[in-house]
């Protein structure tokens, strides 16, 4: 970033030399006959998979007549359009996160666009487009065009799954173990694990594991609770100044995440797990964790690997890890009272609250430096076609906004749609403001995540009410951290 | 002295002379020499055609920072800020070197109105060309590496000190239109609540750690550069090996090593379990002085073998006589380190250890690596082991907020600066340049 800061501002310094000299300014005229090129910036995955290929070949088959040409930009993924785009160096079109993209659109870097105009717009979920609003000087513009719904998954090892759970974990016979409909359970597993673990150093044998000090794969402990980022106004639109982790019942929320880092070990506290997870998954120390679905191959090729060693080829051990590594939402139900070792056969429909996780939505914006934004729209339309979004679904294995595909496609694809649709996924603030989160609750988290392992006398959050000073704190905190320096 | 004693020959004589004070290069004309007078007044020419086209301007832009805010959606450019800020630098470069060819008009001038009236022969343009490369060869020589340095360290350095006093940053970026704010940045820092306690607070541990940091490394260097330079010791040169090997491993690979041994899951933990203890938090939030213990160490470890190598090329220069007298004398071991060694040592080392001492102040390797994303309580975006040069890094490049992290650089440069200048000035090094060889 500094780096490329600084060469922007060295080649702006020698450009101006040469334009001093020389008065004469851009003329440049496009004969009839000229191509129109579109640089387009997608996503690693999509080129590794070849995914960005099979998409720049099949438009510009269909658009050869009409001389445009959609190529890959070449551009680091996360490369600045802020800080290019001005100087004419940013893509035409490129795939993000909603709160990246919305933070260019907070600035106007990217356009706003009608989303009627795409042929997407009617099958897309509402939720999604609504990701991509924005307001400016009190009017709502729409600034991209979703393409896939992200939320942190549940990996588990379907070997790993109690033989008897048919007679033990299953009170309401639904065919569905009763520790992925909901936390209690799912604690209830772990614990017992943890107590069968012989190991010389207890760390071999683990059930739910997550590295607490990280706040998208975790937010249910906060958002199932009522707590929120921002909130939002009347018209919908985000509020940076009201912060809401210390919200509705979020301290319940706490008290659950304190009780299950106690049946992990002290990785919960900083990345160890995540770094782990696929190993520890793979080795079959872990029984189940959390991750994002974009981590899904990482998980196979660890699992593989160790099948590998066990003496099996390198297809069949692929094979086996596929059928074997499962990829499902989190449990959908968490205790109202916080409180994961009340026994779930005991428990009323209201002692539960419902599990809200954090989400994103990836989609397409369009740069406002383009010189071609009507040659852009068709690219976006294009991409965001039911074949496109069907292949990529395909292809990449992501949970597409558009019904139709995830209808086509069924099995996770329709599940992450519904959640998208029923309000389980509380979708990332599309404000610039949200940076300023990420630090000051994660280094809170890792403090409650602690908490289990610290000896009585040096406790910190024994009593609700130090949660609750804690969470207010960290609002503060990012109030500050939002506020303090800027003029407004 | 010279310029006004130039300009006072030139005033004395005949209008021919004065004419070239308002036009550059015109005296010189009508004295006959015609080459040199249409190189002044040509450059005088070019610099009006400038100043008129795009000079004014760029200065009036660099005083407002722009007034046109751009609206990308409809494609209307606007005022660029910090452009205009660049083009502002550039333009008065162009003056100050424009003024440099003034004063040497004049001084061309003068000596042609003084070789007039001693009735010389006025030098022809090669000839002149001929006398200048000989006698003022030094500025010819160091020409090119001014304009390198002007060019590549003066400007961008320039453009920092002039970002603190902007409020660039936040929500300030462009296309929104950046303004002067005077020292309100400075303001902020000093002055402010929530950012002066940080600031004070990280101030006070940069200043402990730099000077702890630089005690051990220097020290640790030379004793081990001692131990290894003793005959007793067998196999020298395999354990001189040892520390070259930490040297030579890129500082960041081996700050992941050690954070890696010290996170939860790592092999220390591992073994204090192993044994019946509970996992220690080395480096997380409540670590404290934990941390800085281990940071201070793993900095050693990094540090010492480029000391210890230093030491040893000192030592090695070392005259053997004087501790052969000195023990003759009855001197002590420990008084011939104090009173032999290491005077030599420290004489030939005070600017290592200055620049290692700034090097250690602005480390910002060590705790970035081992201990990033944490924010303690008591601190605005900053943990209690950051240094200044770390919440320099938060708060410019983590949360944009451009102008103040450009203050703290220039707190850090002043601080710095001081405490190097005033060392250095105090030290044998400098009092006794001549004596101690």
């Amino acid at each position: 970033m500094r780096k490329k800061k600084i060469i922007v501002v060295m080649a702006s310094i020698f450009s101006l030399a040469v334009s001093m000299t020389a008065c004469s300014g851009k003329d440049e005229k496009k004969s009839s006959g000229e191509k129109v090129v579109l640089r387009i910036l997608e996503n690693d995955t999509a080129k590794e998979e070849g995914y960005l290929d099979e998409l720049i070949s099949a438009f510009n088959e269909k658009y050869k007549d009409q001389g445009i040409e959609a190529v890959d930009a070449n551009m680091d993924e996360y490369s600045d359009l802020a800080a290019n785009g001005p100087y004419g160096y940013g893509p035409d079109v490129l795939y993000q996160a909603n709160d990246k993209l919305m933070t260019y659109a907070e600035d106007k870097h990217i356009l706003a666009i009608n989303p009627e105009d795409y042929e997407c717009y009617g099958t897309t979920a509402k939720e999604a487009w609504s990701a991509f609003d924005i307001s400016i000087d009190g009017k709502t513009y729409t600034c991209g065009i979703p393409v896939n719904v992200q939320e942190p998954m549940l990996f588990y090892r379907e070997d790993l799954i109690p033989e008897n759970w048919e007679s033990e974990w299953d009170k309401d016979s639904n065919q569905v173990p009763d520790f992925f409909e909901n936390w209690n359970d799912l604690y209830k597993l772990s614990k017992q694990l943890r107590d069968s673990d012989s190991s010389a150093n207890k760390d071999e044998k683990f059930g739910f594991m997550s590295s607490f000090n990280n706040l998208y794969l975790n937010a249910n402990f906060f958002l199932s609770y009522g707590a929120y980022i921002f909130g939002k106004d009347d018209a919908g639109i985000y509020d940076s100044s009201d912060i809401g982790f210390a919200k509705g019942d979020a301290a319940n929320g706490i008290e659950a995440l304190i009780q299950f880092a106690s049946v992990m070990d002290e990785g919960c506290i900083d990345d160890t797990i995540i770094t782990n997870r696929y190993d520890k998954l793979g080795n079959g120390s872990y029984f189940c964790s959390v991750s994002t679905p974009d981590t899904y191959s990482l998980f196979i090729a660890k699992l593989a690997l160790h099948y590998e060693e066990d003496g099996l080829s390198e297809t069949e051990a692929n094979e086996k890890a596929r059928e074997n590594l499962k990829m499902i939402e989190l449990p959908a139900l968490m205790p109202a009272d916080g409180d994961l070792s009340k026994d779930s056969s005991t428990m009323k429909d209201s002692d539960w609250v419902k599990t809200v996780v954090m989400g994103g939505v990836n989609g397409y914006g369009i740069s406002s430096y383009t010189e071609h934004r009507d040659e852009a729209k068709l690219f976006v339309d294009f991409a965001t076609s039911y074949e496109m979004i069907n292949k990529r679904t395909q292809i990449l294995g992501i949970a597409p906004t558009r019904s139709d595909v995830a209808k086509e496609n069924g099995g996770t694809a329709d599940t992450i749609f519904a959640s998208l649709e029923s309000g389980r996924i509380m979708l990332m603030p599309s404000i610039k403001a949200v940076d300023q989160i990420w630090k000051p609750v994660q280094t809170l988290m890792g403090d409650f995540a602690k908490e289990p392992f610290r000896s009585d006398a040096e406790k910190k959050y024994a009593k609700k009410d130090d949660i609750n000073t804690a969470l207010e704190k960290a609002s503060k905190d990012i109030y500050d951290a939002i506020y303090t320096l800027s003029d407004k | 002295m010279v310029l006004i004693n130039n300009v006072k020959t030139i005033m004395n004589s005949s209008f021919k002379a004065k004419i070239s004070l308002a036009v550059m290069g015109l005296g010189q004309i009508l004295y006959g020499q015609i080459i040199k007078g249409l190189l002044y007044l040509s450059s005088l020419v070019a610099v009006f055609l400038y100043m008129a086209f795009k000079g004014v301007t760029d200065i009036k832009g660099f005083i407002t920072l722009g007034t046109v805010e751009a609206d990308p959606w409809l494609g209307e450019a606007g005022d660029d800020s910090v452009m205009m800020m660049l083009r502002g630098i550039l333009c008065f470069v162009i003056l100050i070197i424009f003024i440099l060819i003034y004063i040497s008009n004049i001084n061309d001038m003068a000596e042609i109105v003084v070789r007039d009236k001693k009735g010389l022969p006025l030098r022809g343009f090669k000839e002149a060309v001929r006398v200048f490369c000989d006698k003022k060869f030094h500025k010819i020589a160091l020409a090119p590496p001014i304009i390198g340095v002007v060019i590549f360290n003066v400007l961008p350095i320039v453009f920092m000190i002039l970002i603190a006093f902007t409020n660039y940053g936040g929500n300030i970026v462009p296309p929104k239109l950046v303004d002067w704010i005077g020292f309100g940045n400075f303001k902020k820092i000093l002055v402010l609540g929530e950012l002066k306690s940080t600031f004070f607070k990280i101030l006070s541990w940069n200043i402990i750690w730099a000077a702890l940091a630089t005690a051990v490394n220097y020290f640790g260097g030379l004793a081990l550069a001692l131990l290894l330079n003793k005959k007793c010791v067998r196999g020298r040169v395999f354990w001189r090996a040892f520390p070259i090997l930490a040297y030579a491993l890129p500082g960041f690979i081996t700050l992941l090593a050690f954070k890696f041994m010290f996170s939860y899951g790592g092999p220390v933990n591992y073994y204090i379990k192993l044994f019946g203890g509970s996992a220690v938090g080395f480096l997380d939030i409540d670590a404290g002085i934990k941390a800085k213990i281990i940071g201070l160490a793993i900095n050693a470890w990094i540090s010492i073998p480029s000391s210890m190598l230093l030491a040893t090329g000192i030592l090695s220069n070392m005259n053997e006589d004087l501790y052969e007298a000195a023990s003759i004398d009855g001197a002590t071991k420990w008084k011939q380190f104090i009173k032999i060694t290491l005077p030599f040592v420290v004489f030939s080392t005070t600017p290592v250890i200055i620049t290692s001492f700034v090097g250690n102040f602005n480390n910002f390797g060590i705790f970035y690596f081992l201990r990033g994303g944490l924010y303690n309580d008591g601190y605005f975006l900053a943990s209690d082991t950051d240094l200044l040069i770390n919440w320099l890094y938060n708060m410019s490049i983590d949360n944009n907020y451009y102008g103040i992290g450009a203050a703290i650089s220039l707190i850090i440069f002043v601080i710095t600066s001081i405490l190097s200048l005033s060392i250095y000035v105090r030290s044998a090094a400098f009092k006794k340049e001549d004596t101690f060889r």
